[in-house]
């Protein structure tokens, strides 16, 4: 272990230590502007140099390992001499932006520069200039501004998994882009914004917004999926302005995915529900809250009085807070309505008894990085959950083996190998990889021989379960057949969970069948056909909901529909009473995350309009409806009465409980192309598809053997329902897709109508119309 | 064959190819370009891109590498390309002379071809001959001392063989 001695303190380091690394580990500071604890040492920048006693020129201190005996100086006057010459250098190319610049007082350029220059140059010369570039609508760039530090560069292809961006060009004209002038896609992309250390990338949605040091900061959570992001949102007066990353090392690190990041962008959508509505004559109208309220409560209570509490059902986010769906599940239980959901994705509920106590990873984040063999069962975290994709993207370089069964090929960014069903045919696919590890029959797709090998080989794997296992159409039969394969080989099973708190829903009782705590009791009916009043919180069912048509039908059919909303969406057509739900950004509470973590988040800003936060509607709605104990003073007793109610829980639990008897449910075939999709990232709830810097345009993709075979030509199709809904989409040629199948970006209200998955498609030309 | 490349050029990549361990096609880049730049003559984005695809690196990647090395011609050029170096030692001894009296001559600017497709100027960095600055490359030859005689010269002779 080699003793060093740092500005006279001695430190005795491990072997490999950078003199950067040993000087954190002092408290001494050395400034840096390419190095990052987290991506690999490219040494360019020179701003650390540093003054090793007998060698003749200062070394980088972020690239120079420490050795025995070395005695380092960062404030002599050639280590001075050499900070200010590297600085002299990289200002010559710089400009004088900082007035203008988004990055001022935020700036290690700016703070570097006034802690270490010279404040003479002996520059006189032009400065280049360069070119900027269109990377698409989250970045902003001033390449003008870049000092080449390629931290960017090295973050695309080290963490985001895709090399995008690149220096290309030679000394004086090195310029950073994507050469092709096109959008980064990584879908950790804004993240570069966090690592530039100048103004050469900046965030586009918050570009001119504000001055750093006018913006309020307010610890929250990403409310978009279960890894559970710690933000730091920051506002200004009544307005989110941007989110951040805090860091956590046992969470998201010190990164935020796109998704996180940019969908604050939605709070101020021009649907935003601003009062309390009610359908007067026809129309949504603006009330009070009292008469909101009070409609609300009637309505409810007329409904159970004629047709019984049977004919209610309540609809919930699995983004709503723990307060939220603690209070949602007791008023409704109160009331005796059991039908209480959260899962409009899902619409096959036989293995609800298997279901575990909740969706857990079974392990913290950190761990998932070291497990040695992992089978994706009908996973895409890298759109679902992107920063846990993050983690399984570091045990794969690690060496990890993993693997994918999906109904479609999906881009990962890490090496796996992928298999395929058929169209239609994910069962067989796992019943065959069963086959194969109970009997040994011959495989009839060498991939999966080779999985069945792989899984025999390995200690305990890790079957991860994907939030599209339970969006396909026999998904029971799809659990049930995962159960044995992991009873057969002693294999371990986890939850990849949807949404930011689908964990809570589960704990708290935010499902037919269980109450908080996972306690058991009777099933409810789902026929949602026959239901006459429906409860929806912070949910849109023509989007959200896998049978959209259906769903659909029936809020349309109900006697009464009471949505508590932030949004307006569609339900101007099928509400009876809006009352405008304050966003997460504008309230507090806590999220159970996959692991089953429980954070807290901090409203950032006042709510828009009249809007009020979810648990106090709740209460103020139970007290309407003269339900007892349900009225909180405040969100501190709300806290402590779910918590005792919940009790303590293990984190790690059985994968599955006991499975029942599921019966195959036999196909028909309808004809046609079974429609096969999926949410896009951006596209999975009501706030980040309504943030217009992330919006993608829907398109379906086809087999280029089924574009063939039906003679399209063209850039779009136009796609049949036997529910008679029509649409016209543009299409995209996919080997990836099943032959015979259609691939369709899911949760645009547009593409909803058509009907889920599993769904039979006619798919022809689009007709001409004049 | 591909659509940018004959069968031998795609032979020669693969061979190129096959010299570094799996998880380094990067390293293959330089030879893979210079390839697929003999039969092509240049290298258009299409073909950088279709290089990089074959050997399964990022485009951005093969677009660095080809912007680097001076030695790869993103342009058509024309028959003869004049590679004078601008780089400190040569400029020292009047490279900016010299590249000034080749725009003169030629009737072209840095970068641009000549309407008769036979000359090229292009400045390029340091190749290793600093002590006979100016120097320039031309085809495979480096001409080296040079001087606004020696150029005439030599615009003239190459215009000679050309009629011929
Ligand atoms: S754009 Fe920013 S992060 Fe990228 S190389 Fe330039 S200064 Fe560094
Ligand atoms: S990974 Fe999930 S929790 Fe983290 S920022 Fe993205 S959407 Fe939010
Ligand atoms: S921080 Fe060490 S060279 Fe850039
Ligand atoms: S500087 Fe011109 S050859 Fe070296």
């Amino acid at each position: 272990m080699p003793r060093i001695e740092i500005d006279g303190q001695e430190i005795e380091v491990a072997a490999g230590t950078t003199l950067m690394e040993a000087a954190e580990q002092l408290g001494i500071y050395i400034p840096f502007f390419c190095y990052h604890p987290k991506l690999s040492v490219a040494a360019n920048c020179r701003m650390c140099l540093v003054d090793v006693e007998k060698q003749a020129k200062p070394l980088p201190a972020c690239a120079t390992p420490a050795s025995d005996g070395m005695k380092v100086s960062t404030r002599s006057k050639r280590a001075k001499m050499a900070q200010q010459g590297v600085l002299e250098f990289l200002l010559i190319n710089h400009p004088l932006d900082c007035p203008i610049c988004d990055q001022g007082g935020e700036c290690p350029l700016q703070d570097i520069t006034m802690g270490y220059a010279n404040p003479h140059s002996l520059y006189t010369e032009e400065k280049r200039v360069v070119e900027d570039k269109d990377i698409g609508p989250l970045i902003a760039t001033e390449m003008t501004r870049c000092i080449q530090c390629t931290r960017c560069v090295r973050f695309g292809t080290e963490i985001g998994g895709i090399s995008e961006l690149g220096a290309t060009g030679r000394g004086e004209k090195m310029a950073i882009g994507t050469y092709v002038a096109k959008a980064v896609r990584s879908e950790l992309s804004g993240n570069m914004i966090d690592l530039c250390p100048v103004g050469a990338l900046t965030s586009k949605p918050f570009r001119y917004k504000a001055r750093s040091w006018e913006l309020k900061h307010s610890q929250s959570l990403c409310p978009h999926c279960s890894t559970g992001c710690n933000t730091d949102v920051q506002s200004l007066g009544r307005e989110v302005l941007r989110v951040k990353p805090r860091v956590n090392e046992a969470v998201n690190e010190e990164w935020l995915c796109d998704k996180g990041r940019f969908a604050y962008a939605g709070l101020q959508a021009a649907d935003r529900v601003q009062t309390p509505l009610l359908r007067i004559n026809g129309s949504l109208q603006p009330v009070s809250w009292a008469d909101g309220l009070e409609a609300a409560a009637t309505a409810l209570q007329k409904t159970i009085g004629r047709a019984g509490p049977d004919a209610v059902a309540g609809l919930i986010s699995p983004a709503a807070s723990n307060e939220e769906l603690y209070l949602f599940q007791a008023l409704l239980r109160g009331l005796g309505v059991r039908a209480i959901e959260h899962r409009l994705r899902q619409t096959d509920f036989r293995a609800d008894p298997a279901m575990p106590l909740y969706p857990a990873l079974n392990m913290s984040l950190e761990q998932l990085e070291t497990e040695r063999n992992i089978i994706l069962c009908h996973a895409y975290p890298r759109e679902q959950q992107p920063l846990t994709n993050h983690r399984l993207r570091k045990a794969a370089l690690a060496g990890a083996q993993i693997w994918a069964l999906d109904s479609t090929q999906r881009e990962f960014n890490f090496p796996l190998r992928q298999i395929r069903a058929a169209a239609g045919a994910d069962l067989a696919v796992y019943e065959e990889l069963l086959a194969l590890l109970r009997d040994g029959t011959p495989a009839s797709n060498p991939a999966l021989g080779d999985l069945a090998d792989a899984v025999r080989a390995a200690d305990k794997p890790l079957f991860l379960l994907g939030s599209s296992l339970l969006q396909q159409p026999r998904a029971a039969e799809l659990l049930a057949v995962i159960a044995e394969i992991a009873q057969q080989t002693a294999a371990r099973v986890s939850w990849l969970a949807e949404a930011a708190n689908s964990a809570g829903a589960w704990l708290l009782g935010c499902v037919p069948g269980r109450k908080p705590g996972g306690v058991q009791v009777e099933d409810a009916p789902r026929v949602w056909e026959e239901k006459k009043a429906f409860l929806l919180y912070g949910v849109e069912p023509e989007a959200d909901a896998m049978d959209a048509p259906g769903v659909r039908a029936a809020l349309d059919a109900a006697d009464a529909v009471i949505s508590i909303s932030s949004f307006l969406g569609a339900a101007e057509s099928y509400a009876d009473i809006v009352l405008p739900l304050a966003s997460w950004a504008e309230s507090s509470g806590s999220f159970f995350n996959n692991e089953g973590r429980l954070q807290q988040y901090r409203a950032a800003v006042r709510p828009a309009g009249e809007s009020r936060p979810g648990w106090k509607i709740l209460r103020v709605l139970a007290d309407h409806l003269e339900l007892a104990g349900l009225d909180f003073d405040d969100l501190e007793a709300l806290q402590d009465t779910w918590q005792k109610q919940l009790g303590d829980f293990p984190l790690d639990v059985p994968g599955f409980r006991v499975m029942p008897e599921i019966a195959a449910r036999h196909q028909e075939d309808a004809g046609g192309l079974q429609l096969l999709g999926d949410w896009r990232i951006y596209q999975q709830d009501p706030l980040v598809r309504r943030a217009q810097p992330l919006a993608q345009e829907p398109v379906c993709r086809l087999h280029p053997d089924t574009v063939a075979e039906l003679g399209i030509g063209g850039a779009a199709v136009e796609l049949l329902a036997s529910n008679g809904a029509q649409v016209q989409i543009p299409f995209v040629l996919d080997a990836g897709i099943p032959h015979g199948a259609v691939w369709l970006d899911l949760g645009h209200p547009e593409t909803q109508a058509l009907g889920g998955v599993g769904t039979a498609l006619r798919v022809q030309m689009p007709s001409i119309r004049v | 064959m591909s659509e940018w490349l004959s069968q031998s050029s795609l032979d020669a990549i693969a061979a190129e190819r096959s010299k570094y361990p799996p998880e380094q096609a990067r390293s293959a880049l330089l030879a893979a370009l210079r390839i697929a730049q003999e039969e092509h003559g240049y290298l258009p984005e299409p073909l950088i891109e279709h290089v990089a695809a074959i050997l399964g690196v990022p485009a951005i990647q093969a677009f660095e590498v080809a912007t680097f090395y001076t030695m790869y011609d993103l342009q058509p050029v024309g028959r003869h390309q004049f590679c004078v170096c601008g780089s400190v030692s040569c400029f020292l001894n009047g490279s900016d002379e010299i590249l000034a009296h080749l725009q003169e001559r030629l009737g072209i600017g840095i970068g641009e071809t000549t309407a008769d497709g036979l000359f090229t100027i292009k400045e390029v960095e340091c190749l290793g001959a600093c002590k006979d600055a100016p120097m320039m490359q031309l085809g495979d030859r480096y001409i080296e001392d040079l001087t606004p005689q020696k150029l005439d010269d030599l615009i003239a002779q190459l215009r000679k063989e050309a009629e011929q």
